[in-house]
């Protein structure tokens, strides 16, 4: 587990290690989507450096617009 | 002239001089969108960057900028590599009245050579990585995706080929930005009504000639395969996908195929954008990948998009003002010259026409903003005479400093349709536009002191041909 920079929830998981032992590791956060490795620069990686006009409040990913609508399921069409 | 594939098209960058390869070791992020920045701030005739050595990759290797430049863009179309943009647009105009070309089937291509169907991480098959600091996640933004329309899939010009951004969301989970008035907006809408999924196919580290036709704003049953055949003037090689019944790139590094799922939509972005601002997060349709097959070692393409002119200009500023430069035509034939569709996708359009009678050029504008392309873009549009040519900036400055009376030339339409990505458009999708009439008033539009224009000492072409005789 570990705390997503840009909205700070702690359910981050790692997608994949570099091919090269070590050298850094991916990980995506489920509630914002957000996706870092772990070698990039802090104002990246670090929840208190990240730039804050691009933080995401988790309390309003649910409110997000749809782009585009999810449209009406038409009867005859399926 | 055709490529064989993406491979054949990079040889040939290498031969003219136009791909550089990076060597020393570079880290994914920071480096690698640095790089593209600093060569497009570097001019117009900068080669493409091939990356083979990435901190902590074993062996990955980036393509990018690959039609970043003109003179990459000349060699795409099997041109003189220093051919100018004038002489590629009314090139590119006379292969494209050759649509549509009939594709060339095949049962194999080279990318059949390896397939995964259980477990795919897109994460460990491809070396992804961040552009723009603010940008939401690692971007597949040079990918080709293939979709059919539900209501009429025989109709083979229906089937789309087309360009947009997949924000990679988790192992085999993209994130797609369809702008309504792309065509993809058109299949998910069908599909979802059904309550259906739509199948897709995404290509990678395609040759530069499909690219170009999936970056072209052609008309919604005219196929991006025949365009592209038209463009390289021979038929456009193609074999079926797996999964469904689409048509993939015979040349191409990489493909992904799944479904767009039905009724889904996740938070997205943001991503730094082609109008230099980043596009805001909403929540958008996932595609889910189901197969992928690649070439051995293949190549990952990519492109750095930010601030103008990035690569993505290249790409599809002549590509843009073709189809504009055809629809005019086909309402003026005798007076539309030349089009220049280049600035921020056509967001601005420059037009060079003659003008019949006084109010013309207005008329001319007015048809630009109803084309298929103008109904999303367009949002300025400048009209110069004949004699202006519109890809020569100067000259349109100049046509707009004298020509132009504000009282009579500025033409403001009150809310239109514009792609929601204009960080300008109020709400997002919505827009005035504008029209400057930048040409000469003529009768019954009598005004002005118009009688003595300047014009040349005598003998000027027979010194133009001799003196770039001598400098060459
Ligand atoms: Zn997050």
């Amino acid at each position: 587990m570990h705390i997503c920079p840009r909205c700070e929830s702690n359910r981050s998981e790692v997608v994949t290690r570099s091919p090269v032992k070590g050298a850094w590791e991916v990980l995506l956060c489920p509630v914002c989507m957000f996706t870092w490795r772990t070698s990039e620069p802090d104002s990246i990686t670090d929840p208190a450096k990240y730039k804050s006009a691009f933080k995401v409040n988790p309390e309003d990913i649910p409110n997000a617009a749809h782009v585009p609508p999810i449209p009406e399921r038409v009867q005859d069409r399926s | 002239m055709a490529y064989k594939d993406f491979r054949d098209f990079l040889h040939t960058l290498e031969k003219e001089g136009q791909l550089l390869t990076i060597s020393d070791e570079v880290k994914p992020e920071p480096d690698i969108a640095a790089a593209n920045r600093a060569l497009h701030n570097l001019g117009d005739k900068t080669p493409a960057l091939f990356f083979n050595n990435i901190y902590g990759y074993t062996d990955a290797r980036i393509a990018m900028n690959v039609m970043g430049s003109w003179p990459n863009h000349a060699l795409m179309m099997g041109m003189p590599k220093n051919t100018p943009l004038k002489e590629q647009f009314f090139e590119f105009a006379r292969r494209y009245e050759q649509f549509p070309m009939p594709v060339k089937r095949e049962e194999t291509a080279p990318f059949h050579e390896v397939e995964i169907t259980e477990d795919i991480n897109l994460f460990d098959i491809l070396p992804l990585f961040r552009l723009n600091q603010g940008d939401g996640g690692f971007y597949l933004d040079k990918a080709i995706l293939v979709s059919r329309d539900l209501d009429d899939p025989d109709t083979y010009g229906k089937q789309n080929v087309g360009l947009y951004r997949m924000q990679v969301k988790g192992k085999n989970r993209l994130g797609i930005q369809p702008v309504p008035q792309h065509d993809i907006a058109i299949h998910i809408r069908q599909a979802e009504e059904r309550g259906e999924n739509l199948k897709v196919a995404i290509a990678l580290g395609c040759e530069p000639v499909i690219t170009t036709a999936a970056s072209t704003p052609l008309l919604y049953d005219q196929s991006e395969y025949e365009m592209a055949g038209a463009i390289q003037g021979e038929p456009y090689c193609v074999v079926k996908a797996k999964d469904a019944d689409l048509d993939l790139p015979w040349g191409a590094e990489v493909i992904l195929e799944g479904e767009v799922l039905a009724g889904e939509r996740e938070y997205e972005g943001p991503f730094g954008e082609f109008t230099g601002h980043y596009s805001g997060g909403r929540a958008m349709p996932v595609i889910q990948i189901n197969r992928v097959y690649h070439r051995k070692q293949p190549i990952f393409e990519h492109l750095y998009i930010g601030m103008p002119w990035t690569e993505t200009d290249y790409m599809i500023g002549v590509n843009t003002s073709v189809p504009l430069f055809q629809q005019l035509k086909d309402a003026f034939p005798n007076e539309i010259v030349a089009v220049n569709a280049m600035y921020t996708h056509g967001l601005v359009a420059i037009i060079s026409t003659k003008t019949r009678y006084g109010g013309f050029a207005k008329a001319v504008g007015m048809r630009a903003l109803t084309t298929p392309h103008g109904l999303g873009y367009c949002k300025l549009v400048i009209v110069v005479d004949e004699d202006v040519d519109p890809f020569n900036l100067p000259q349109v400055m100049w046509a707009l400093s004298t020509k132009l009376h504000p009282k009579h030339d500025a033409v403001i339409v009150p809310g239109l349709s514009i792609l929601p990505l204009d960080p300008g458009s109020d709400p997002a999708g919505m827009t005035h536009k504008m029209i400057l009439d930048a040409t000469t008033p003529i009768a019954p539009d009598i005004r002005g002191h118009y009688s003595q224009p300047l014009d040349s000492p005598l003998g000027v072409a027979e010194w133009e041909e001799k003196l770039s005789h001598m400098l060459r």
